[in-house]
């Protein structure tokens, strides 16, 4: 019935079950376990269509990662349209996304890293040490094993050792990347457009 | 997870690389913004073979690597 898909009272829980099959990959939403759970009384013809809007409204806000003001904008033009969503409705959204939005984003985000990612990280200190072979191994190492892999997928795992010179260097180069990677976390942070070079 | 290739024997680093990239947008998100490490470390293993694995990072394991790395330096050089 028009009236039940009209009421703001389910659609939180709609929300919650799109935003599941949409972003966070969870198989088995399909549309007919949200309609028996949440609109119960909608036969599936007239849920169907409604079910498209909000996964569009949801799919739009999330995709324009949009900030309050905008999306307080596309709300109220979505209240005006012929066909559109209620005011109670869209204040039912509005505060699905003011409180999801984090999650969603790091979801999306994670959805489009495609390359190994890494999934552990320990390491030791070896101190002096000598072999049969060789006197010369007297130099302390920093010996670091790595987990690397793809959620989901089997690991792979190696291990390296790092001269106490060598891993001068190489903090030195990474304490450079932290810099210029500061720079540009702000700017993500602040919105403000364009680069600056250092 | 499982674990596959486990290497008993260290690798002896030979060389880092990074590269520091944002991701504008995707198909399921055409807002991204999200930035991203990648780091290509260049290893000699026991038996002589040279190998590259690349892997990315996010902001906050990279601040946590660049602080591993940090911690280790200052233990290493008590030593």
């Amino acid at each position: 019935m028009a009236g039940e898909l009209e009421g703001s009272k389910s659609l939180s829980g709609l929300l919650s079950g799109l935003a599941q099959e949409a972003f966070h990959g969870h198989q088995g939403i399909t549309e007919e376990l949200l309609r028996s759970q949440l609109y119960p009384e909608v036969s599936l013809e007239e849920f169907r269509p409604f079910l498209a809007k909000m996964r569009g409204i949801l799919k739009s806000i999330a995709s324009a990662d949009m900030d309050f003001n905008q999306l307080e904008a596309f709300l109220t033009a979505q209240t005006k349209k012929q066909g559109g969503i209620t005011s109670d409705q869209a204040a039912v959204i509005s505060k699905f996304w003011k409180s999801h939005k984090t999650k969603i984003r790091e979801s999306l985000m994670n959805q489009s890293r495609w390359d190994s990612g890494l999934r552990g990280l320990s390491w030791r200190i070896d101190g002096k040490s000598q072999s049969r072979h060789s006197a010369q191994i007297h130099t302390p190492v920093a010996i670091m094993e790595l987990e690397i892999g793809k959620s989901g997928q089997n690991q792979d795992q190696f291990r390296l050792w790092i001269k106490r010179t060598a891993l001068c260097l190489k903090d030195k180069q990474a304490s450079n990347l932290k810099g210029k990677y500061s720079l540009v976390f702000n700017l993500h942070n602040s919105g403000a457009p364009g680069w600056h070079s250092r | 997870t499982r674990r596959n290739c486990f290497r008993d024997a260290a690798g002896r680093l030979l060389d880092c690389q990074w590269k520091l990239g944002v991701a504008v947008g995707a198909d399921s998100c055409k807002s991204l913004r999200s930035p991203c490490v990648t780091m290509a470390v260049k290893v000699a293993e026991a038996s002589g073979r040279i190998v590259c694995r690349t892997f990315e990072m996010t902001v906050p394991q990279f601040q946590n690597f660049y602080s591993q790395f940090k911690e280790m330096a200052s233990l290493l050089e008590t030593l």
